[in-house]
């Protein structure tokens, strides 16, 4: 039996492998309009103002009961502080990335901690210390292979991905655009890292094997996800990483990255990817609109399904949707704690 | 290929290797040799953009077309027996899960690099084809992935099906004015995220609001878009991928009352 934990101790301690008092219940974005409108934020102005983010953010651990306070709400950070055209989208839309690089070159980075955005993550992260010192505050970042995708665009990734398995001057290309966005990774996850953030999510939704080849993420994805995971570690810090869609053929390779915990989407079947996963912990496959239209017994069902499976963290399997209900995220950190009270 | 006579083999490799030069002269000449052979390039050309296609070889597929063009194929012939095949087979093999996007992306590629090459001789026939059905196509509001909506658009459009495209993050009001406009069959919403799925459902009741539900045909897909979700918001389908999205309509078209009974 382990003596009750803080959400921050339970949080850290699954990430390193160690017992739990119960499964963690986390998340990986918490742009919830409930409570936005609760907390007193308005759009668009709570992705630049820290209070309002973090008063947000924070209802999802004081008033949902998840152990972690997630922050910023989007993935359009890094690309906006790089130039690229962002629209900021609704209260109930995140916003999203409308332009991309024509070749690594115009990328520029040297004043990429000055933007607004980032600057107001990285006080947010501060301030979310402050206020919720219980909890594991985690920072939201894009990774190595969806934001190499962000700069030159989605499409023309899950082109490369293949080309550059054909020809060595296409996988020249890549490995330019993949150099640019660890550089610009680094320099991210070192600020968020020294802002106080007991943890990185790291979203590769474009690493998926629904947009490029399996063998493209082993030969590229996985080393470059590892040269950033080894980096956060350097500096003492554990990481998280997700990938959307059906990651089943890529689970070996996202468990040889060094990531502290593998976050995976409800297309997979998570008995079969903890067993391939091996000691890394697995969290997620929770579905996410659950949370806007989900009854009591389909979300309490599916909570102890991923459970059952071998997940070592309750997580959705994709974003937290805008839409989603106080009611309903309450259920789910419910079923979470009931199921560790009878299972674990 | 493996059938014929090796003068014939190396001919078409030497060709394979000038298309991928992009050297257009020599493709002019070798086919002049080829033709010379007396064996039926027709068939040979048919067979090689479409094989071309599937494997996602653009500047090849183009060289091809570019032969095809010269000996005096049939336009229509070539795009829907070579081009449109090639995309075919790949979305069928996609279908099985044997082939990723990356692959139907760079299918797609190649189909309209040929594409553009055909298309003055296309304008030029006439009374060649019945009027196509129509298929307004879109991303909703939100959204701006736009590749899983654009290769639906390329299947369909090997199909022989009209896509009016209005491309990524379109509001609903969008679709409702582009179905009137264009007298459309279907509309086709797409989205890749939980969080702007609640669109198709807003899309669909402006339809039922401006009585034209019963007009249209509307396919909603995506990766969180199931069956049943399809089913609850009103939607008539939401295909496996886009190869089933193809196939659906081709097959649902037949029992649907055609476009001068509907919209008049």
């Amino acid at each position: 039996m382990v003596a009750e934990m803080t959400s921050k101790e339970r949080v850290l301690a699954m990430l390193n492998r160690k017992q739990v008092d119960r499964i963690p219940a986390i998340t990986g974005s918490t742009m919830v309009k409930e409570y936005i409108e609760k907390s007193g934020g308005s759009w668009p102005d709570y992705h630049s103002n820290a209070e309002m983010m973090v008063n947000t953010a924070g209802l999802m651990h004081t008033d949902a009961g998840l152990d972690n306070v997630v922050v910023p709400f989007g993935m359009f950070i890094e690309s906006h502080a790089l130039g690229l055209d962002v629209k900021m989208g609704r209260i109930d839309i995140q916003p999203s990335v409308r332009s991309f690089f024509s070749k690594p070159e115009e990328v520029k980075y040297d004043n990429f901690l000055e933007d607004k955005y980032v600057k107001t993550t990285l006080d947010a992260i501060k301030l979310a210390k402050e206020k919720f010192p219980d909890a594991a505050i985690t920072a939201f970042l894009v990774a190595p292979v969806t934001l190499a995708g962000d700069l030159m665009g989605a499409e023309n990734l899950s082109m490369l991905s293949i080309k550059c398995l054909q020809k060595e001057k296409q996988m020249q290309k890549m490995k330019e655009w993949i150099s640019v966005a660890l550089e610009i990774n680094k320099i991210y996850a070192r600020a968020c890292i020294e802002a106080g953030a007991d943890a990185l999510y790291y979203s590769d939704a474009s690493a998926s094997p629904n947009l490029v080849m399996p063998e493209f993420y082993y030969e590229i994805g996985v080393p470059a996800e590892k040269e950033l995971g080894d980096f956060v570690h350097s500096l003492g810090c554990p990481w998280e990483l997700h990938i959307c869609g059906d990651t089943t053929p890529i689970v070996e390779g996202m468990s040889a990255t060094g990531a502290n915990c593998l976050s995976v989407e409800q297309a997979v079947n998570m008995s079969e990817v903890t067993k391939i996963a091996g000691e890394v912990p697995v969290v997620g496959n929770l579905t996410p609109l659950l949370m806007v239209e989900g009854t009591e017994e389909q979300i309490t069902g599916a909570v102890r399904k991923a459970l059952d499976g071998g997940a070592k963290g309750s997580m959705l399997g994709c974003g937290t949707p805008p839409l989603s209900t106080s009611d309903r995220l309450k259920t789910w950190v419910k079923a979470v704690a009931d199921w560790s009270a009878e299972k674990l | 290929m493996e059938d014929l006579p090796e003068e014939v083999q190396g001919l078409i490799e030497e060709l394979d290797e000038a298309a991928e030069d992009e050297d257009l002269d020599k493709i002019e000449d070798l086919t002049q040799k080829l033709l010379k052979t007396g064996v039926d390039l027709e068939a040979i050309t048919l067979k090689k953009l479409s094989f071309l296609v599937m494997e996602g070889e653009e500047e090849m597929a183009q060289g091809w077309t570019r032969v095809a063009i010269q000996v005096g194929l049939d336009p229509f012939k070539t795009l829907i027996e070579g081009l449109a095949e090639g995309m075919n087979l790949i979305g069928k093999k996609y279908e099985q899960g044997e082939a990723f996007v990356p692959q139907l992306l760079i299918a797609s590629s190649a189909m309209y690099s040929g594409m553009d090459l055909l298309e003055p001789y296309l304008k030029r026939e006439k009374g060649h084809t019945s009027k196509p059905v129509t298929v307004v196509i879109g991303t909703v509001e939100g959204d701006v992935h736009d590749i899983g909506k654009s290769l639906v658009k390329t299947l369909l459009s090997a199909n022989g099906f009209n896509c009016v495209d209005l491309g990524n993050d379109v509001p609903a009001s969008k679709f409702i004015e582009a179905a009137k406009e264009n007298r459309a069959t279907a509309i086709s919403m797409s989205t890749l995220m939980t969080t702007t799925m609640a669109e198709m459902p807003r899309v669909i009741k402006m339809l039922k609001e401006e009585g034209i539900r019963d007009k249209v045909m509307v396919m909603v897909g995506g990766a969180p878009v199931t069956t049943e979700y399809a089913s609850q918001v009103g939607a008539d389908v939401s295909p496996h991928d886009a190869a089933s999205a193809a196939t659906w309509l081709k097959s649902s078209v037949n029992d649907f009352p055609p476009e001068c009974e509907r919209w008049n």
